[in-house]
């Protein structure tokens, strides 16, 4: 488990003046599932963007497996990522929209029917193939989004807040079934959200940001105990010790 | 490499023609319209005649909206679909409705004994307000639907009584689309070059005096300062309307306004909605009547006369053409729309977005009959200049910023991440475009379509100053007919029309 995945060295992005990434550098390991937590304008979103290759940094390089790639089209990147809003086709059906990609894959196409459907029950909506977006759930929608990413096989997987669209309960529900998933495939994920909850839960390890720039990178047990990083301290663990208490409270 | 072949396009068929026409303007060319003895008269009566007309539609429009989305009343579809039909029809045949109902020989100045004094002004009037009420009408039954009903609950909760409600909460909502409204038909109006044309008699209108200039007399230079006058309305129309729609774009509603009116506002406003339909529809049994009774209005029965005498002086062809122009403006016109607003609507970031974006939204600033001139004016030594092609490109530009806008707010509404799963999956932008946007904006597509056509088959304005006189689009027959006075056939061809249009219309329906 301590492979080296992906290496990020110094990336920066500039908006209007604005320092929105100020030289981020982090590594993430093989098969690891590592959450990016910040508050919203912190960053988050615009790294996970470079990261995949939808957005071209000022400066600063990402290596997958040893190979630079900073500069790779987002499809060659070997990455798959879920968008906050799914993006799913709406004029296909469930299994249209895992199988879609996979036609313009060469190596894929000839599987694509059977790998669709493979996929489908993996993520638990085999009752629902013929069915059309608009005529899912959020959770199931969320489903959809997954199976369809993890059509190409990508070695690493990134979330953009997919939890946020969900209720309560479908949240927890979809949290533990995408650690599951995960434990199964073994696929490394970045998972950014703003939720402390999520985060903490889900984690291997936990990158803080703010403004731009990496406040603190550790395993969750370590995060909490810590009390020298202002920041971490009072828009993190405060809160998280508030809950608890709560919590407690009820318990 | 598509941006620069779009502002190529509309360099030339909109901002060179449209500064050509302004380079004809010269000060003694503005001295010689001033001192036209007409001139003084047109201005008058256009400014009158479209302020009165606008005036008029917007009240009719607003009642008949209110009817429609603030009470119970029944057969609310069918007023709708009523109330609308005027669009489907040339404003030259809006006049000529009256004509043939209230003119020298028309059904009601018969029946009752009328002198059949309906040309000039009062003409003028009631023609521009037909023409421009399903306009109105459209504009605010759209704004009233999407009013916000919490704060009317909550006003109903406080005891607020329901016509306070009205004028304290419904009217200042209303105030802007109203402003809107009110220029948009204006400017309809007095840029209406077939309403007084045909009804005018010897009250003469600005685009009847600048088309009279500019064709009838070649004087281009006086043709042009009268179209850049025509231009002003249209260009504070624009202004006002861009200032308006800042709030607009936000069509989110947490629930609709519901009403609870009384029995008796309910008959008010039944009686109310039948009324208008009886107005709207008169014309048109007027012209069935007319194309198919052997005397209108004297001997009724039935005869084919008519309709074969009117074919056998070309109207199948004349036909046949006009569906061909609309159809290739159709196709254009949608084409371009559609790579515009993708452009403009999905790739913000690219640099020529933004312009893109403000010439669409200008054409909508250029009136048909100066954007005929200012072709005229351009194009005229050019081997372009009386061909077919020069007017499906007249037509695509003349009627292109409602499409485009159709389609941008369409494109705006789906998932902004479609192109960048695409481009994470592999999936090149085109299949995106073709396998998913395609789909889900389908009705607007197949809605501009029949914007461009029903519009190309009803105009008047830019082609009568562009159309060689064979094969001319069939609209302008209307008024040929009727100067020949073959009413039967003015009437038949403007029945035709609405036949043509409606059957495109009921093809595209949405299933």
């Amino acid at each position: 488990m301590e492979i080296l995945k992906l290496s990020v060295q110094g990336l920066s992005k500039n908006y209007d003046g604005l320092e929105v990434l100020d030289a981020v550098s982090f590594d993430v390991r093989s098969g690891e599932f590592l959450s990016v937590l910040g508050s919203s304008g912190c960053g988050k979103t615009t790294l996970l963007r470079i990261l995949i290759g939808l957005l071209e940094p000022d400066s600063g390089k990402i290596f997958l497996d040893g190979v630079d790639i900073t500069r790779e089209i987002p499809s060659k990147r070997k990455m798959g990522i879920v968008f906050q809003n799914y993006a799913l086709f709406s004029n296909m059906n469930v299994i249209d929209n895992v199988k879609y990609a996979m036609k313009f894959h060469s190596e894929l196409k000839a599987q694509a029917d059977k790998r669709a459907k493979e996929l489908v029950e993996l993520v638990g909506l085999a009752e629902h193939v013929n069915k059309k977006p608009g005529e899912l759930s959020g959770g199931q929608q969320q489903r959809v989004a997954i199976a369809r990413t993890l059509a190409l096989r990508p070695e690493i997987i990134l979330l953009d807040e997919p939890m946020s669209a969900l209720d309560a309960e479908t949240r927890i529900n979809m949290m533990a079934e995408l650690k599951r998933l995960q434990k199964n495939l073994g696929t490394t994920m970045i998972y950014v959200t703003h939720d402390q909850e999520e985060a903490f839960s889900l984690s291997d390890r936990i990158m803080i940001m703010n403004r731009g720039k990496i406040e603190v990178l550790d395993v969750p047990e370590k995060i909490f105990a810590m009390s020298s990083n202002e920041y971490v301290k009072k828009f993190v663990i405060d809160n998280m010790k508030a809950r608890i208490n709560m919590l407690k409270r009820f318990n | 490499m598509a941006s620069i072949i779009i502002l190529a396009f509309f360099g030339v068929f909109v901002i060179f023609p449209v500064c050509s026409l302004f380079m004809r303007i010269t000060p003694s060319g503005i001295v010689d319209v001033i001192n036209l003895p007409q001139f003084y008269e047109a201005l008058k009566n256009s400014l009158i005649c479209s302020g009165t007309a606008a005036l008029i539609s917007l009240c009719l429009a607003l009642v008949c909206a209110m009817c429609i989305e603030r009470t119970r009343i029944k057969h609310k579809a069918f007023f709708n679909l009523l109330f609308v039909m005027p669009m489907l029809i040339p404003s030259i045949s809006h006049a000529f409705g009256l004509v043939a109902l209230f003119g020298a020989n028309g059904l009601i100045t018969k029946i009752f004994g009328l002198n059949g004094s309906i040309y000039g002004f009062t003409g003028i009037i009631a023609g521009s307000v037909m023409y421009s009420f399903p306009v109105a009408y459209i504009m605010l039954a759209d704004i009233l639907r999407y009013e916000d009903g919490t704060q009317h609950k909550a006003a109903e909760v406080l005891g607020v009584p329901s016509h306070r409600r009205f004028l304290d909460l419904t009217l200042p909502f209303l105030k802007r689309p109203l402003i809107s409204a009110f220029f948009a038909a204006f400017t309809m109006i007095i840029t209406d070059y077939g309403v007084p044309l045909m009804i005018g008699g010897k009250t003469i209108t600005l685009p009847v005096l600048m088309y009279n200039r500019a064709i009838g007399m070649i004087d281009y230079n006086s043709g042009s300062v009268i179209g850049a006058l025509l231009l002003l309305p249209a260009v504070a129309a624009f202004v006002i309307d861009l200032l308006n729609s800042e709030n607009r774009n936000n069509n989110f509603m947490p629930e609709p306004v519901t009403t609870k009116e009384g029995k008796f506002a309910r008959t008010c406003s039944l009686i109310f909605c039948v009324v208008i339909s009886i107005a709207i529809f008169a014309p048109v049994i007027a012209f069935c009547m007319m194309t198919f009774a052997k005397k209108y209005p004297v001997d009724a029965s039935f005869t084919l006369y008519h309709v074969l005498k009117t074919i056998r002086r070309g109207a199948g062809n004349y036909l046949l053409n006009s569906i061909i122009y609309a159809f290739f403006a159709g196709i254009a016109g949608t084409s371009l729309a559609f790579v515009c607003s993708y452009i403009t609507a999905r790739l913000e970031r690219y640099k020529f977005s933004r312009i893109i974006h403000l010439i669409s939204l200008l054409t909508m600033a250029v009136p048909g009959i100066v954007l005929g001139l200012s072709f005229v004016i351009f194009f005229n030594r050019t081997s372009l200049y009386g061909t077919i092609l020069i007017i499906i490109i007249a037509n695509t530009v003349h009627f292109f910023a409602s499409p485009y806008l159709m389609m941008y707010n369409a494109l705006r509404k789906i998932n902004p991440s479609l192109e960048d799963t695409g481009s994470v999956l592999g999936v090149k932008r085109l299949n995106i475009i073709a396998d998913v946007i395609m789909p889900e904006v389908m009705p607007a597509v197949k809605e501009m379509f029949a914007y461009f056509f029903v519009n190309s088959m009803m105009t008047v304005s830019a082609v009568s100053f562009l159309a060689p006189p064979s094969p001319r689009p069939v609209a302008l027959m209307i008024p040929q007919f009727e100067a020949q006075l073959l009413m039967e056939s003015a009437a038949f061809i403007s029945l035709v029309i609405l036949v043509v249009n409606s059957l495109l219309k009921l093809f595209l329906r949405e299933k």
